[in-house]
């Protein structure tokens, strides 16, 4: 087991800048998770850990060895991949051996620690099967299998969850972080779901083309996202965000003036309001909307409304919402499409973001 | 889906006018080297020869050095797949891996080299084996039949190394591979059904050939391979049909053997499973 540190990493693909001056410190035993929307860099971040990519420029140690040069083999990593990459022409046992068959350890050891870790994985039935005989989530496990049997210093995961259903990603979600929580080992995950890498991550790095946007633990990166990017990727349903104007340090928001959170002088802004911050009834600032659909999913419904004369910034993740908000309103009673209905929100909980540089500004 | 009776009908009637189509010549074959000269001549011809002539077999394979022949076609064959396997799969795994400055157009020229007939090499190449001694040599053929079967079996190699996924490689890296390492611990275990296949190929493009035999082998008995050894059974006033039949009937034989011997991997599927 060993801390990494990324100093400074870049990479180009010909005139194409993928990673720009990526820099990570990485605690022995903490689980990060690299998230961010497809083609932004994370597996190509991952593969130059591994040493399956070399890096244009910057410096990679594992504990307190220098691998940026090193082969992927002398590195003393683990790597699991999206599709798995079972050796479809070996048994499952073969393919959890084989990383230490090539190490040269002995045939009796290696078949007391294939043994092992099968049990640990439940597939200790299995270990005579090629894995094509092997169901989706059993060949999953024999990934983790192949990775974990080596007791190496740190693990690299590659969305190993994406090829899964719905119900076994929730159920191995939940086991590979009890898995690290029995063995500890250094992990590196990879996924584009930010709700994996809130569950999950002791710290997430929040990527975006190639850009580290935010390094932080999941409650500081709900609660204070360093900027529109990072506010509009975490949580689900995504933030709203509107267009306002902060002028002698008050703002206007759906016809309300109130003192703005931590203004910085004024002028453009934009307003992120989380739709779980949004209340039922009178409270701090308060205002009447008229419901254009109301979705009910059980204890909660999601009300959605137009944003009136805020005009909708860019930068939501959920694009297919258009130019509504959401209001998150938790144990309901009816609610009516198009008629009036009264919400409010705590000025605290909003959030501000420079409209130029989308940076936030309290 | 269910198929129903007729559409059942329809797939076997069209399976049987193919097979039909595809292995009449092949019988033929059979027929004429059965039939007595006298029955081959005959007007309408007879699809089945009144007594069979076995014995033109056993004839012809005392009076002809069939077993020469066949040996010679062997060995060139084993010679030029040899030659032809080890150049292509890697150059076939460096075209589907490295992204080379100019591999793409170093691809298309090989690709366009296969487009060449055969014949427009045959006299280059005598110019060449004269000059270094190789005429009449199986050598010779060796070389010349690679220089053809080459651009084949790179360009059918690189087809099924590009479906192979990448990822496997890099496990076997992870797992402590070298490159060449996890070409020949991973790849090339899982490439088995494509090597065989394209194996038999190059075996059959160097079975079949005749124009370079007869260019660089005629006046070297010896080593004459099998195709070139028929045609000279065709005499110049009387050509006994049946006999060269009967001789084509064993030179058949071996391809067929390989074939029902290699047909389990030809099917192929080992990579099934790799993935997901
Ligand atoms: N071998 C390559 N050659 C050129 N571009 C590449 C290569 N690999 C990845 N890229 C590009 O680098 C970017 C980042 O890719 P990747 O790291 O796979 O993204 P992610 O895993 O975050 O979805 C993408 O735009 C992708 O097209
Ligand atoms: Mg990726």
């Amino acid at each position: 087991m060993a801390g990494i540190s990324i100093q400074n990493v870049y990479k180009n693909y010909g005139a194409l800048n993928v990673l720009k001056e990526f820099s990570l410190e990485i605690a022995d035993g903490e689980f990060v998770v690299l998230v961010g929307p497809s083609g932004c860099g994370k597996s190509t971040m991952l593969k130059i850990l591994a040493g399956l990519e070399p890096a244009s420029g910057g410096k990679i140690l594992i504990g307190d060895t220098d691998v940026t040069d090193l082969a992927p083999g002398d590195r003393d990593i683990a790597m699991v991949f999206q599709n798995y990459a079972l050796y479809p022409h070996l048994t499952v046992g073969q393919n959890i051996g084989f990383g230490l068959k090539m190490r040269g350890t002995p045939k009796a050891e290696i078949d007391k620690r294939v043994r092992e870790v099968a049990k640990i994985l439940a597939v200790d039935h299995l270990l005579d099967r090629r894995p094509k005989a092997l169901s989706g989530g059993q060949r999953q496990r024999v990934a983790l299998g192949r990775a974990i049997v080596r007791e190496p210093r740190a693990f690299l995961m590659d969305e190993p969850l994406s090829n899964l259903d719905a119900k076994l990603r929730v159920h191995t979600r939940a086991e590979i972080s009890a898995l690290h929580k029995r063995i500890g080992v250094t992990t590196v995950y990879v996924t584009h779901d930010q709700i994996e890498a809130m569950t999950m991550a002791d710290r997430v790095v929040i990527m975006r083309d190639g850009v580290i946007q935010q390094i932080a633990d999941p409650d500081t990166l709900f609660a204070r996202p360093a900027n529109l990017f990072v506010a509009g990727f975490i949580g689900s349903p995504g933030m709203n965000f509107l267009r306002a104007r902060v002028e002698g340090g008050r703002l206007t928001l759906f016809g309300q003036t109130f003192d703005a959170p931590a203004g910085r002088g004024d002028g453009e802004v934009i307003v992120g309001i989380r739709p779980e911050h949004l209340a039922l009834g009178q409270g701090n600032v308060t205002f009447t909307v008229k419901p254009t659909l109301v979705e009910s999913l059980g204890s909660e419904k999601y009300v959605y409304f137009e944003p009136g004369e805020h005009a909708h910034s860019a930068a939501s993740r959920d694009e297919e919402r258009g130019k509504g908000l959401i209001a998150r309103i938790a144990h309901a009673g009816p609610i009516r499409e198009g008629e009036e209905l009264l919400l409010s929100f705590d000025p605290s909980e909003i959030h501000l973001f420079d409209a130029k540089t989308e940076r936030a500004m309290n | 889906m269910e198929r129903t009776r007729f559409q059942s009908f329809a797939l076997y009637a069209g399976l049987a006018v193919v097979c039909g189509i595809l292995l009449f010549p092949i019988y033929w074959l059979f027929v004429t080297a059965l039939s007595t000269l006298a029955e081959i001549r005959q007007l309408p011809p007879s699809f089945w020869p009144a007594e069979p002539q076995w014995s033109t077999f056993t004839k012809v394979a005392s009076e002809r050095p069939i077993l020469l022949w066949l040996w010679n076609s062997t060995l060139a064959a084993i010679g030029s797949v040899g030659l032809s396997m080890v150049v292509s799969v890697f150059a076939g795994y460096s075209l589907s891996r490295f992204s080379l400055r100019g591999g793409r157009s170093l691809g298309l020229f090989i690709l366009t080299a296969k487009m060449l007939p055969a014949t427009l090499l045959v006299i280059p190449l005598f110019g060449i084996f004269r000059s270094i001694g190789l005429l009449g040599s199986l050598w010779s053929l060796v070389l010349a039949h690679a220089t053809l079967i080459i651009p084949f079996t790179t360009w059918m190699l690189k087809g099924y190394f590009d479906t192979i996924p990448r990822e496997l490689e890099q496990a076997a890296m992870v797992d402590g591979c070298s490159p060449l390492g996890a070409m020949f611990r991973v790849v090339l275990p899982v490439a088995t059904p494509g090597l065989a296949a394209t194996a038999l190929y190059a075996f059959v493009l160097s079975w079949a050939d005749y124009a370079y035999a007869r260019t660089f082998l005629t006046n070297a008995q010896g080593s004459w391979t099998a195709n070139l050894g028929i045609t000279t059974m065709k005499g110049e006033y009387v050509t006994d049909w049946n006999e060269i039949s009967a001789a084509a009937v064993f030179i058949a034989l071996p391809i067929l053997l390989i074939y029902l011997f290699l047909e389990r991997y030809l099917v192929g599927g080992l990579t099934a499973g790799a993935e997901k």
